[in-house]
């Protein structure tokens, strides 16, 4: 094992702070070990609370769909008493999926081993040969699908917990639920997930994305060519945007949660108009602005339609609210391979010029095939490659930002130390200093 | 004008995929016509709106063009160096055509190999061709992933 031999995985400490330095380092192999990895499994991904999915994905009771999430295989279903509920996809006789497309609707699902059949609460309800087994043997829920310890959702996003002492959603959320907040009220109607679902992956360890989320110091090196078209694109920035006042700054939400919040230089559908979208862009953004200023009040209004927020919340889950509004999620499957899952969010009823510059905006940017994320997917790699220079080359540097830390700036490294003095305190290190 | 062959067709998809199995971008940008896209939509609705759906890729003209001037530059850090690409192509089917356009559904498989991977792209794609002055240009190329996420690939960073 490549790693540095002081450097065990339950008595010392993962990361190394030096204030008076204003220096923060992580060491390498928390990326390419494979224990590592397992007692993540165990500490963090079996006691934090992870993103499922939206409700807007199940509108109507049967409707359902599947999702790896924390290294098992769950899905969400909607119970015919309109309950969202999420299931371990696993029969409860010898273990076979049971729900097999990825979304659909049904009232009932049959796992097709041997025909045990569940309806939308999970209940066992008919199984083929029941005269093999007692009368009471499928009594009081004995043999229902199975459900994670936690399951609870925050304005339709639905998460779930594997770890039944863990603090509530709420309480887990801490800050990040007033950012949550802040995108579940830009629709009138309630917000949804658009159809189509972006599936790509990246070779690399899952924290180097969490990391990348919210990185505002790569922008201008690795996403130089996106510039560039920007550049050659008539009427897609703000006409009064000064690029060096663009205000905001990076902060920690706690529990590891963080943010960077930002002017926005670009046309956002809620709601702020650049000339790329004409007169008729014009008039719908002013009325999605006026709305909101009617119904928030016009300080938040302000904030909704003009500011970026990219919101990382802990461990796997980040919103990008910036020229679209992103849901994306990542999935470790060994250190060195994530698998990511993205989505559009969207105001319900959205006017559908606003709708198509949505998601046009989208694929400019961001995905697997937009114009900046394969870049971010080449330097993720390349990071992850590089790793293998240990032990002699074994720690990462984030110090960025720690000689100013009551002025946090945009392109500070202040939301990854608040990943990692929590993913330090889950992994079971003693060490816990302000970032 | 008389119609054309399938063998004429084949010839001018076999001529696109030579110009991206090179890296000449900028001369395949130049198929298109001056209203032409690119689009892959999603893999599990190959037949959404890019109005309404979240596609792939989602290219009007100016876009394609950009893509096209982007893959030149060694700022594209994902295609720098470039990876090799290999296009091959199947199945050619002129579903309809008049004196002035055509659609034709090809099958096609794209790989691009880089830094010891290898990934492999199963499509099924649909053009809407224009007959012009100038010869056959493309007014519509719809690539349709017939693959379950695009895992391990990651990406798509090369174009189809």
């Amino acid at each position: 094992m490549n790693k540095p031999r002081d450097a065990g995985l339950s008595d010392t400490h993962f990361i190394r702070i030096d204030p008076e330095r204003c220096e923060f380092l992580v060491p390498r192999w928390a990326f390419t070990d494979q224990a590592v990895l397992d007692k993540e499994r165990a500490e963090i991904f079996s006691r934090c609370w992870l993103y499922v999915g939206h409700a807007s994905e199940i509108p109507k009771p049967g409707d359902f769909v599947v999702r790896k999430v924390g290294g098992r295989q769950l899905f969400l279903w909607r119970g015919e008493d309109d309950q969202p509920r999420v299931y371990f996809n696993t029969c409860t006789h010898r273990g076979a999926i049971v729900c097999r497309e990825r979304q659909g609707n049904a009232k009932r699902l049959t796992c097709p081993y041997h025909g045990w059949t569940y309806d939308t609460r999970g209940g066992m309800v008919e199984q083929p040969g029941a005269s093999g087994f007692p009368d009471d043997f499928f009594a009081n829920g004995a043999k229902d699908l199975k459900s994670p310890a936690k399951v609870d959702s925050y304005r339709d996003f639905v998460f779930v917990n594997f770890d039944p002492e863990a603090v509530d959603l709420k309480t887990y959320l801490a800050g990040a639920a007033e950012y949550l907040d802040v995108v579940a009220d830009q629709g009138e109607h309630g917000m949804e997930v658009t159809p189509g679902e972006q599936a790509y992956s990246m070779r690399a360890n899952w924290k180097l994305l969490y990391e990348n989320s919210a990185d505002g110091y790569h922008a201008i090196t690795a996403h130089a060519s996106y510039f560039d078209y920007l550049r050659a694109t008539v009427g897609v920035f703000r006409e009064d945007f000064n690029p060096h006042e663009v205000g905001g700054g990076g902060k920690s939400l706690g529990n590891g949660h963080a943010v960077i919040e930002y002017q926005a230089p670009w046309g956002r559908p809620v709601a702020q108009w650049v000339p790329q979208w004409g007169e008729s862009g014009k008039e719908e953004v002013g009325r999605v602005k006026a709305e909101l200023a009617s119904r928030l009040g016009e300080q938040r209004a302000d904030r909704i339609a003009n500011w970026n927020r990219n919101i990382l919340i802990f461990p796997n889950l980040i919103i990008n609210d910036i020229m679209g509004l992103t849901i994306r999620t990542f999935q470790p499957i060994n250190p060195g391979y994530l698998e990511v899952t993205a989505w559009s969010l969207a105001p319900r009823g959205e006017h559908q010029e606003m709708r198509a510059w949505r998601q046009y905006n989208f694929n400019e940017f961001l995905g697997p095939a937009g114009f900046a994320t394969p870049d971010d997917v080449e330097m993720l790699e390349l990071c992850q490659q590089a790793y293998q220079n240990m032990p002699e080359v074994g720690w990462n540097d984030i110090s960025k930002g720690m000689n100013r830390p009551d002025n946090n700036q945009g392109d500070d490294e202040v939301q990854m130390r608040s990943f990692w003095i929590r993913w330090d305190e889950l992994m079971g290190a003693a060490r816990h200093e302000k970032v | 004008m008389s119609m054309l062959t399938r063998a004429e067709v084949e010839d001018f998809l076999y001529h696109e995929a030579a110009l991206l199995d090179e890296w000449k971008t900028m001369e395949w940008a130049e198929l298109f016509t001056e209203d032409g896209e690119y689009l892959v939509p999603p893999m599990e609705l190959p037949n959404a709106d890019k109005n309404e759906a979240l596609f792939i890729i989602n290219d009007d003209h100016h876009r394609l063009v950009q893509r096209a001037k982007r893959l030149t530059r060694r700022t594209a850090h994902v295609e720098f160096p470039h990876s090799k690409v290999r296009h091959a192509i199947h199945n050619v089917r002129i579903l309809e055509q008049d004196e002035s356009s055509l659609s034709v559904a090809t099958n096609q498989v794209v790989y691009r190999a880089k830094r010891q991977n290898l990934d492999t792209f199963v499509c099924h794609v649909v053009y809407r061709l224009a007959r012009t002055t100038d010869g056959l240009r493309i007014r519509s190329k719809r690539v349709m992933l017939d693959i379950d996420g695009l895992r391990p690939h990651g990406m798509i960073s090369a174009i189809l």
